[in-house]
This record gives C-alpha cells, structure tokens and sequence, in this order.
C-alpha cells in the first residue's frame, strides 16, 4: 500500500512513537515517569550524604533496609491492584488479623510449626482474605474503594472482638529467630554489631516475582488490560471475575506475609498495629508512577517509590528536621508527582488533537 | 472444522432470533446468512436491533429464542470465547483498543488468549506475540516498525488505532470480521484505505460484515446487504439490486427522497464576521462571512483545521489574532461563556462525552442554558415552569418520546442529538455552530435533524455546519468552504456544486500543503 495517505499516517505514527522530535530527557520520563522519583531519591541521598555523612553508614543504611520490607510488600500488592484500575486500604487489617492470629494459634495450639509453614499459611490465609474483597467487588460491582472500606473495619472488627486485643509480647521462638537470623553482619566504628536479617530477602523476592507475573505471563497482561478499560477488557474475552480475585488475592497474601514478618521483626504481636498505615503505602506507589486511575505503574517504579518513601521517613532526622516535618516533604511530594502527571497528560492532549 | 473452499454451507446462519429485554422485545425473528469471503451491510434505523444482533453473534449475548447454525452445528447461544475461536471477530464503534497496552500487545494478545482457552495463568509467549502482531499489521497496510509496535495505543492517531483494532481482529485466522459503524470518524481518504483493507480480507476467504449508516460507501464496497427494520431482517440480496431510495424505504418503511433541503434563502443583513482569524498552528487568516439565516458548510480533512476553527468560535480554543463582529458589533470571545453570551450556541461532534448528560433526564439535558428563565421566587427553580419548557422543546424537536424524565442515555442517536440540538434553541442563539450534525444517526433521524436545521435558519438563525459529508453539505447549506492545511482554499455555493470537486479540492490542496 503505497499511497501519499497511507505514508503520511505512517510518519504521523512513527514521529509519535519515536524520540526523535522531542528532548530525549522530556521523552523518556513522559514514557517512565517513574524516572523523576528515582531522581529525587538520588538528589536527596547526595544531598543528605553531603550535610551528614552518617546517613552512609552501614547503620542507617541497614536501619532502611528492614524498614523498606513491609511498606514494600504492601506497595507491590496495591500496585498489582492499582494496575488492574482498583484500590484496596483493607490490605493493612489483613496483615493485622493474619499475623495477630497466626501468632496465637502458634503459641497456643501449634508450638511445633515449623517457621516455613508459618509462612506459608500467612500467605494463604492473606490470600483467602484478599479473595473475598476480589469476590465482593466483582460479584457487587461496588468500587473497590467502597468494598475495602468496609473490609478494613470487618476484618479489624473480627480481629478485636473474636481473637483477641492483648499485645502478644513473647513471640514463639521459631518466629523469633526468624526475625534475627542474618544475612550479613557489619561492625561499626564504635565496635557495635548491625545486622542485616534474613527476612529483608523478602522484599526483592517478591518484587521479582511480581515482576515475572506482570511480563511474563498472560495474567499480567490482563491486569493492565482491566485496568485500561475493564468493559473491553470483558468484551475481548478476559475473565473478569477471576482478574479481580486473583489481583486481590494476590496483594492479600503479600500482606499476610507482610503482617508476618512485621511480627517476627518487631519481635511482638499488637492487635491495634499496622491499620492506619494505608496512605504511605499508596502515596509511594503513585510516587512510583502508577496512575490512580489505574492502568499504569511498573514493579521498578514501586520498588523506586517505596524507597524513597523510607528515605524521606528516616533521612529527615539525620539532617536535623524534625520527624513532624516528614509528612510535609511526602505531601509535597505526591503534588508535585501529580502536577507532574497531569501536565504530562495535557502536552499530550494538545497534540493529539492535530 | 474447517470447510473445503467453496462447499456451499454458510459459515454462519441466524434463524428465528428473537431477543428480549425485559419488557423490550429487541430482535422478533431476524434471519441471516453469512458466507467466508463475503462482504455484507448490515443496514437499519437506530433502534432496529442492529447492535443487538451483532452481539448474539459474537456471543455478547445469549438469544432468547431461535437457533444459530455455525460451522454446520445447531446452538442455542454462544460465548465471546467460542465465537472467537470459530473466528468471528468484532471490531467495535469505539475500536475496543486498551489505551494504556502497546500495539502488539492490542494487536496479538487476543491469541494467546484464545489459543489457551481464556485461561490466564499462563506464560507469555512474546516472541509468538511479536510474530503475529508484525504478520497482522502488514496485512492491515501497516509498516511493523519496532516504534510503531511498542507505541501505546493511546498515543496513536484515530485512522491508525482502526487499523490496529482491524489488524487484531484478523490477527487469530479470523472468518469474519463485524465492523460497527467503521468510517463514522474517518476522513473520506482513510475511508479509502479501509476499503482496501476489506478488499484484501475478502481474497482471503474472510467474510466481512459493516454495520453503518454511510449507503455511498456499501454501494463502493460491494455484496449482500441485510436490511433490519423495528427488529426485524426485512430483506437480504446483493446490494446492487436495490437503488438507493429503496433501500431508504425498506429501512425506515415510508418513501424518502434524496432532495436539496435548502429552500430559503438568506437574509440580507450580516449577522457575523470574522477576520483574519488564527490560532496557533491550527488555522490562520481565515475569513467568514455570515448573513442571517445563512448555513454555510465548513469542509476538510480532519487535520484541515475545520474542527480547531468551530471550537475556537465557541471559545473552546484560544484564538492567536483576529477580529470578530457580530452584527456590525465587535467583541471578544475568550471561554465558552463569552459566546453563550453572545448568543453563539456549538453542538460538538462527539455529543456522547462533550454534550450531553447521560444519567440525566431529557428535562435536565435541555433546560441548562435557561436556569435564570425557569427561576421564580428567590432564585429556586421553579420546576413546573421548567418541565413546561423541556415539553416545548421536545415538541418542537420531534422527540419519539413524551416521556421528559427519561435518561438521555436511552435514547436513540438521532434523538440525542434533537435534545442537544434543542438546547441550544432554547436561548434563541444567533449563531449556531454544528459540528458533525448527523454521525451515527440513520436516515430517519437525518431527515428530521435536516428539517430542524432548515427550520432554524428560516427564524434567521446563522448556521455553520462543520462535516465530512459531503452530500450533507450539499442538501443543506448556501455555501461550502473547504479548509485545507489550516486555511480557507475554496469556497462556492452549494447548488449544483459537484461533490467530486469538492472532494479534489480537499485532497489536492492537502498534497500541495504537504510538499
């Protein structure tokens, strides 16, 4: 097909999908917007490391570390639902109704598990939990928002009123252990022993499996594709009502294994732990480069999101502001992301419309 | 399952479809054939059950009475993942495309999925995925650049993303492909294009159904057309053998003839001039002249800049420079209030997602200019003042329903686009700007939209009708400027011009503003 048409649609395509007519920089954030993210955590880490050199040091980087598990745990589920264009804020009483509960089952009727076992039923009981908000979303077809609000105060309501609201302060000693066996150990200049546990292997695990289900399998496409547009997603032949069990499922056994290690690293049980902690997670996924309106987001950018969340909670106070001010620095954060996206949004528009 | 080429057993066979909604009995016995290596219009009124049908066929919905022969087997219903792996593909109205997946990704996942029964827990294999997305594309007339694959769908012009969606309808050995309404948002020469595209499917043996409104192009492609009227199939043969006002006829079931709706002529005193105007690199220096009761026609490519110029006169665009006067009046018109203001009303293209409420009730649609008219004491609106207005416009606009409360949503194209139409009446506008008077509305509702229109200007109303159909123009206006890379390059009256002409002035200046 050789006519005039034909090749002036072609360039027109072509000059949209190649770099060659805009700055190769405003090309690749507007393609990998998590790239911005990724500098600010670079710029705050150079400029933190430049006012205290202490924020190098094997401590605080290891301190970071183990902060980074949990939060990213949780942040790779909600980006998997995020991807599929819903939301979740039940995923921290999941964590908080798995660990509690495992934790007494274990002191009380199981004292022999082993601690592999405890970690396979966290995961699956998370999983059953994430299930029943995927059903309910699918089967009401209730925004997500709307149903995990509610899950959030059933599954916090059977935790405290059915199984329990006294701190479990002696942890099994299989748990124990868990939360200090190490990966690596550092000495400090004051001669101090730091340890980089075992369980911060669990984060980049699961980041790299979660990498696998997004672009290796068909699942991950129809993620994305529900989350661009869930009606054709239905209509192309995506099975719906299991993309939404399974992203909520998914996310669910992330944070059971989450509610877990949370435990076994803290080294006690609290009821009242963990809910309340949502909007950090989400802040660090949108950091991260997924649209709230879902569709979006890549594992790198969470993992990049997540980062830089932890970093702005713990540098703050290396550099001599106070802890108050951290929420100040993440809210400005998530405006200018957003200010960032939707401008982004509108070059795009406005040339679209030629 | 495959049948040896030329056996004469149809591919596909409706018998008896009956399909009902509720209380709303949509299909009441529709009988189809379909042959691989076909092509076939499937013709009718809004409403008639055109839609319906199309989605029985590709599994969207479960008849509720009657039989489908596929492949030689009876069933009662299919679904979506049996239809397509019979090969019957859908590229839908609004092309279906994920906007947020790669072409590839929209072109070939479709077989991977199919090829694995819709089950999802599955690898990706994306060598497989990138093979066939090249192979479909080139058969669409795409070149598979690795830029072009990897582009999202969102970031692709309209002419392209069809022939992605087309290029993913073939890409799992499609038998036949369904394309609802395909050309509404083409400019004539991507029309061109896809009528090859159709071409090339045929010698292949895969059987092509349109569903459309544009009888022109069924006429230039050729085949069977499968006429529907309220529900029923009325007529199906070679679509050769009915002229143009039979087929008219057959679809709304009176006689409807292809006249000039013009008879007025314009007043003599100028209602609205424009100037110089530009903006950006939209359009520039262009010059209008609007005498009361006039209806000029605006043509072009769609990258001509007609649709920049309506919207910029709407004030939904910033103009750059110019000089506006309306009746020998200057003024400035900067945000969509200022022409409201000036009584300038606009009924955009897409009057789904730029003009109406859908949830909202026909007596909210058509009332929202006239708050300050239907308010009483203190300001609070008063309800029966304004019901009795939306009765009035409904009247006046012939709506098919007395029913003022129902959701606009619900209604027909060609109804939906009375109540915009109606709306802007309602403030008794000097100038309105219609951009794409009658896409996707079918003869019937074009008929009377025509009449408004000639009833609008006759009350000395200034028209501009912005549109790519060019018989429209034709029927309707007193002149028609053609637009051209930003530019006015022609403009002539409208009686006894030659559609041919037309259509060269178009693309001849646009080859001359491409070198």
């Amino acid at each position: 097909m050789t006519t005039l048409h034909d090749d002036m649609d072609l360039k027109t395509a072509a000059s949209q999908a190649a770099p060659a007519r805009r700055p190769a920089a405003t090309d690749l954030l507007q393609r990998r917007p998590e790239l911005a993210s990724l500098f600010l955590l670079v710029a705050i880490c150079i400029a933190v490391a430049v006012v205290n050199p202490a924020f190098l040091q094997a401590s605080s980087l290891v301190d970071m570390g183990r902060a980074s598990v949990v939060t990213g745990l949780f942040a790779l589920g909600v980006f998997a639902i995020l991807a599929a264009g819903g939301i979740d804020v039940s995923f921290t009483a999941i964590a908080a109704l798995t660990m509690y509960s495992l934790t007494l089952m274990v002191l009380t009727v199981a004292p022999w598990m082993p601690m592999s076992l405890i970690l396979v039923l966290s995961i699956v009981s998370g999983a059953i939990l994430g299930a029943i908000n995927g059903l309910l979303v699918y089967g009401l077809g209730v925004p997500s928002l709307i149903v995990t609000i509610g899950t959030q105060y059933l599954f916090r309501g059977i935790l405290l009123a059915f199984i329990g609201t006294v701190w479990l302060m002696e942890l099994p000693p299989q748990m124990v252990a868990f939360g200090k066996a190490s990966l690596f150990d550092f000495e400090t200049a004051n001669g101090a022993i730091i340890t980089l546990p075992v369980y911060f292997l669990v984060f980049p695990a699961a980041a790299i499996l979660t990498w696998l289900l997004f672009q290796r399998t068909l699942m991950g496409r129809a993620i994305f594709a529900t989350g661009g547009n869930a009606e054709v997603a239905a209509r192309l032949g995506y099975d719906q009502r299991l993309v939404h069990v399974f992203v909520f499922a998914y996310a669910g056994a992330l944070a059971g294994l989450a509610g877990i290690v949370h435990v076994s690293a803290n080294r006690m049980a609290n009821p009242f732990d963990l809910v309340g902690s949502e909007i950090p997670v989400i802040a660090a996924v949108v950091l991260g480069g997924a649209r709230i309106t879902g569709g979006t987001g890549s594992v790198f950018g969470t993992v990049v999101g997540v980062l830089l969340i932890t970093v702005v909670n713990n540098v703050l106070v290396l550099v001599g502001i106070p802890s108050t001010w951290q929420r100040v620095v993440v809210g400005s954060f998530i405006l200018l992301a957003a200010a960032f996206f939707v401008t982004r949004q509108r070059q795009f528009h406005s040339e679209s419309i030629k | 399952m495959s049948k040896l080429p030329g056996s004469d057993e149809p591919f596909l066979q409706l018998r008896g479809i009956h399909k009902r909604f509720g209380g709303v009995h949509a299909l009441r016995g529709v009988d189809l054939t379909i042959r691989t290596g076909e092509a076939y219009h499937l013709l009718g009124e809004n409403g008639c059950g055109k839609s319906t049908a199309i989605k029985i066929i590709s599994g969207a919905y479960e008849p509720s009475d009657g039989e489908i022969v596929l492949d030689g087997r009876s069933r009662r219903a299919l679904t979506p993942l049996m239809a397509m792996e019979a090969g019957i593909e859908t590229v839908y109205q609004d092309l279906s495309l994920l906007p947020n997946l790669t072409v590839e990704e929209n072109v070939a996942l479709g077989e991977q999925l199919v090829g694995g029964k819709g089950r999802l827990l599955r690898g990706l294999d994306r060598r497989r995925l990138v093979e066939t997305a090249r192979r479909a594309l080139t058969e669409v007339g795409l070149d598979p650049t690795p830029a072009l694959m990897r582009t999202k769908v969102a970031d692709l012009p309209l002419a392209i993303r069809q022939r992605v969606a087309i290029a993913r309808a073939i890409a799992c050995e499609a038998r036949l492909v369904i394309m609802d309404e395909p050309t509404t948002s083409l400019t004539r020469h991507e029309v061109e294009t896809l009528i090859e595209v159709v071409g090339r499917l045929r010698a292949q043996n895969v059987a092509v159904l349109f569903v459309t409104h544009k009888l022109e192009e069924c006429y230039r492609i050729g085949g069977q057309a499968i006429v529907f009227r309220d529900g029923q199939s009325v007529a199906q043969a070679p679509i050769d053998s009915f002229s143009r006002s039979r087929l008219a006829e057959l679809m709304t079931g009176r006689p409807i003839e292809a006249q000039r709706y013009r008879r007025a002529a314009p007043q003599p005193e100028i209602l609205f001039r424009a100037r110089g105007l530009s903006a950006g690199r939209h359009f520039e220096d262009v010059d209008i002249t609007l005498r009361r009761g006039e209806i000029l026609g605006i043509t072009g490519l769609s990258d001509s800049g007609r649709n920049e110029l309506s919207l910029a006169l709407a004030g939904h665009l910033p103009l750059t420079a110019g000089e506006l006067t309306i009746a020998g009046e200057k003024v400035r018109i900067a945000r969509p209030a200022d022409a409201i203001a000036l009584g300038i009303g606009y009924v955009p293209e897409d009057r789904l997602s730029e003009g109406l409420f859908l949830e909202k009730s026909i007596y909210a649609n058509e009332t929202p200019l006239i708050l300050d008219r239907i308010a009483g004491f203190l300001g609070l609106l008063d309800d029966r003042k304004g019901r009795a207005e939306a009765r009035r416009i409904s009247a006046e606009m012939q709506l098919n329903t007395d029913d003022i409360d129902l959701p606009v949503g619900a209604l027909s194209g060609g109804n939906q686009q009375r109540v915009l139409i109606g709306r802007w009446l309602s403030i008794e506008p000097k100038l309105l700007i219609l951009h794409g008077p009658t896409v996707g509305v079918d003869v019937g509702s074009k008929d009377t939209i025509y009449r408004a229109i000639q009833a609008m200007s006759e009350r000395g109303i200034g028209l501009i009708i912005v549109s790519d159909d060019l018989p429209e123009l034709l029927q309707n206006c007193d002149r028609i400027a053609v637009m051209n890379g930003g530019r006015i390059v022609d403009e002539l009256r409208a009686e006894g011009a030659d559609e041919d002409r037309l259509y060269q002035t178009m693309v001849a200046s646009e080859r001359d503003a491409a070198e």
